[in-house]
């Protein structure tokens, strides 16, 4: 396998002296091409602080990201954009298509911005919105789109650059489980047949099903996969172990906070318990 | 050059009531500018309408004295003949010449009133009714002639004497005065024998510019110059005159469009700020979201400045019909003085803007829109 990313010995601190925050702090992490990374933590674990140094927006505070011969960490302020035009494709949580712009023209301002314009822009654009189903979508803009449709836009523009390397932010995370699903398999399709990289940070458990590794990111480390339950208030991914949980009709529930817990508590059938993520979720280590 | 996705366009005009709003309040400011202009240049062509349209090439006054607009020029009797006398001269004519009212039982105008011979070559261009005047008659201009009721055979107090109005001619009338003719005998039995003005033509062959200079020769205690010399003296008059006006109100207009196009550009800007750093987070380097800033401002301008063209030829228009007496010039001068103080405006604005959207960082797009 050809490692695309190379990440070594990777620190991000935020404020100095005794403000001073690692968000990040010496991760190591090699990204072979045709994988899917999933990244999982709690919030606050730096997994966005992590996704943004990989993706060349984040200068680290100390170790390297090597991204097709250039290290993010020490390359020129102006080297950073085209790197970002050609090598990356984002997805964002909150899908962030232009909203003046129609689906076409969301998916050819990124190749415009990877050096393509014109016709063979337009048509790069259509291709790939009619390969993802929205060949009858193409100039609907965002707000007469379903999020569904709206991730799928935000993956194709992804792919306008032709980028070896996908970095998605909580893809599933506006949507409801049939087009999380959908996302889901589309982003595995990407992995599989096109040979990309793709690295996801998220806390939907449904996206460890399409993931070749699962990452633990928890106060800017990974560390070693334990089991995993789904909160059912918040349906956060979180650890089983010491954290925090309840006996429920037989049950044990996590949570991710005592604020989860407490709302639980208050009222336990507004929250579906799903059998499932109530019990221990399979072992999975790194 | 290959298509690029117009982004800034497409932003600018999503919310069509905003850019309507934007580019009405833009235009609003730069049609202030271009009707005060136009009233300017309408002035200075009706107060030149006369020695524009006279046949003369060189026109001779008072020593010192090179318009006819706030001046006072009197010349011997003689000077006609003098000027005629010189070489190069085809002919020669005086010109009595006075600052005045003409009144009549319903109203007064101030006037110029001109003595001239009404078989020569001074009148007025074109006679809208009646016929040139006799002793004892005036021609009034024909706005002037509605202003204070009068027509043909009416009766009109020149110089304090009854003339009668033998006939209206047109292009006679500004915002500043208007202008009747008697002949220059009335003329002189009313106000003395001397001429304010000697107009001449040249032979073929010879140049006003010649001319001039023989002229000036031959009559040292004179003022030479060409006709067109004449109507530029006299057009800078009304614009010197205006200016102090022109400079601030054009500046009232410019300062209005700069707050117009600022706000515009900056709640826009920070409208699209998230938009912006999603831009910059797929690779687009500061100098293309500034250039999106840009363009939106040469949008809003150009589309303004067209606006505005076109309702001050409408209004120009509609003055004409209301109000005959001023004259509404739009000038493809003024028009473009008034595009590149826009342009300029445009670049103002988009300053704070453009400071903002240096500064947004990408990995604002990775944060959780509110």
């Amino acid at each position: 396998m050809t490692t695309v990313v190379s990440v070594h010995d990777l620190t991000k601190t935020y404020g100095t002296g005794a403000l001073a925050v690692d968000a990040v702090r010496h991760v190591d992490l090699d990204i072979d091409a045709g994988e899917v990374v999933l990244v999982m933590g709690p919030s606050g674990s730096g997994k966005t602080t992590l996704l943004l140094m990989l993706g060349a927006m984040l200068r680290p505070t100390s170790g390297s990201v090597h991204v097709d011969g250039t290290d993010v960490a020490t390359a020129r302020e102006r080297e950073l954009p085209p790197l970002r035009a050609r090598r990356f494709g984002f997805v964002f949580q909150d899908f962030n298509l232009l909203s003046a712009l129609d689906a076409l023209e969301n998916v050819e301002l990124a190749c415009n911005l990877a050096g393509v314009t014109g016709r063979v822009a337009r048509h790069r654009a259509t291709d790939l919105l009619t390969r993802f189903g929205l060949g009858n979508r193409l100039h609907f803009r965002p707000d007469q789109l379903s999020g569904g449709e709206k991730q799928r836009v935000a993956i194709a523009r992804a792919l306008a650059n032709d980028a070896p390397v996908i970095l998605a932010d909580e893809p599933t995370a506006n949507l409801d489980s049939s087009h999380g699903r959908d996302i889901a398999r589309v982003l595995r399709k990407l992995a599989t047949e096109d040979g990309r990289s793709v690295v996801i940070v998220s806390h939907d458990q449904r996206l460890k099903e399409i993931a070749d590794r699962v990452l633990w990111l928890e106060d800017g480390q990974f560390r070693e996969l334990t089991a995993m339950a789904t909160d059912p208030v918040c349906e956060m991914a979180v650890e089983t172990g010491d954290g925090i949980h309840v006996e429920h009709d037989g049950a044990v529930l996590w949570f991710c906070s005592p604020y989860c817990r407490d709302e639980f508590l208050a009222h336990p059938a507004r929250f579906i318990i799903d059998a499932e993520a109530a019990a221990p979720a399979t072992e999975e280590r790194w | 050059m290959a298509r690029r996705v117009p982004v800034a366009r497409r932003a600018l005009f999503q919310d069509r009531r905003r850019a309507a709003l934007a580019t009405g309040g833009v235009a609003a400011a730069l049609l202030l500018v271009l009707l005060l202009d136009g009233i300017v240049a309408g002035g200075m062509r009706q107060v030149t309408a006369y020695l524009r349209s006279s046949p003369a090439d060189v026109i001779v006054s008072q020593d010192s004295v090179r318009t006819m607009h706030m001046s006072v020029s009197a010349l011997p009797p003689d000077s006609v003949d003098a000027v005629r006398d010189v070489d190069g001269v085809a002919w020669a004519e005086g010109l009595r010449f006075a600052s005045s009212t003409i009144t009549t039982a319903t109203g007064r105008q101030l006037s110029y009133v001109f003595g001239y011979d009404p078989a020569g070559r001074l009148g007025p261009e074109r006679l809208t009714a009646g016929r040139v005047p006799r002793p004892g008659e005036a021609l009034v201009d024909e706005v002037a002639a509605e202003r204070l009721g009068v027509s043909v055979d009416s009766k009109v107090q020149v110089f304090g004497q009854s003339f009668v109005v033998s006939g209206l001619f047109d292009d006679g009338t500004s915002m500043i005065n208007t202008t009747t003719f008697i002949t220059t005998g009335d003329y002189a039995r009313l106000r003395g024998p001397s001429v304010a003005y000697v107009f001449a033509g040249a032979e073929s062959g010879v140049s006003p510019d010649v001319l001039v200079d023989r002229l000036a020769t031959a009559l040292p205690e004179t003022t030479v110059q060409t006709r067109g010399r004449f109507v530029h003296e006299e057009a800078a008059i009304v614009g010197d005159m205006a200016a102090d006006l022109m400079q601030i109100m054009s500046i009232v207009g410019f300062l209005i469009g700069l707050a117009v196009i600022g706000l515009t550009l900056f709640t826009l800007t920070l409208a699209k700020l998230r938009e912006h750093a999603v831009v910059k987070a797929l690779g687009s380097r500061n100098r293309r979201v500034g250039v999106i800033v840009l363009t939106q401002a040469v949008w809003s301008v150009a589309l303004a400045l067209a606006v505005a063209t076109v309702l001050a030829l409408l209004i120009g228009g509609l003055v004409a019909d209301v109000a005959p007496s001023l004259l509404v010039a739009i000038e493809p001068a003024s028009v473009i003085r008034a595009g590149v103080g826009a342009l300029v405006v445009g670049a103002l604005g988009s300053l704070v803007p453009l400071r903002r959207v240096f500064k947004v960082d990408p990995a604002t797009a990775f944060r959780r829109a509110s």
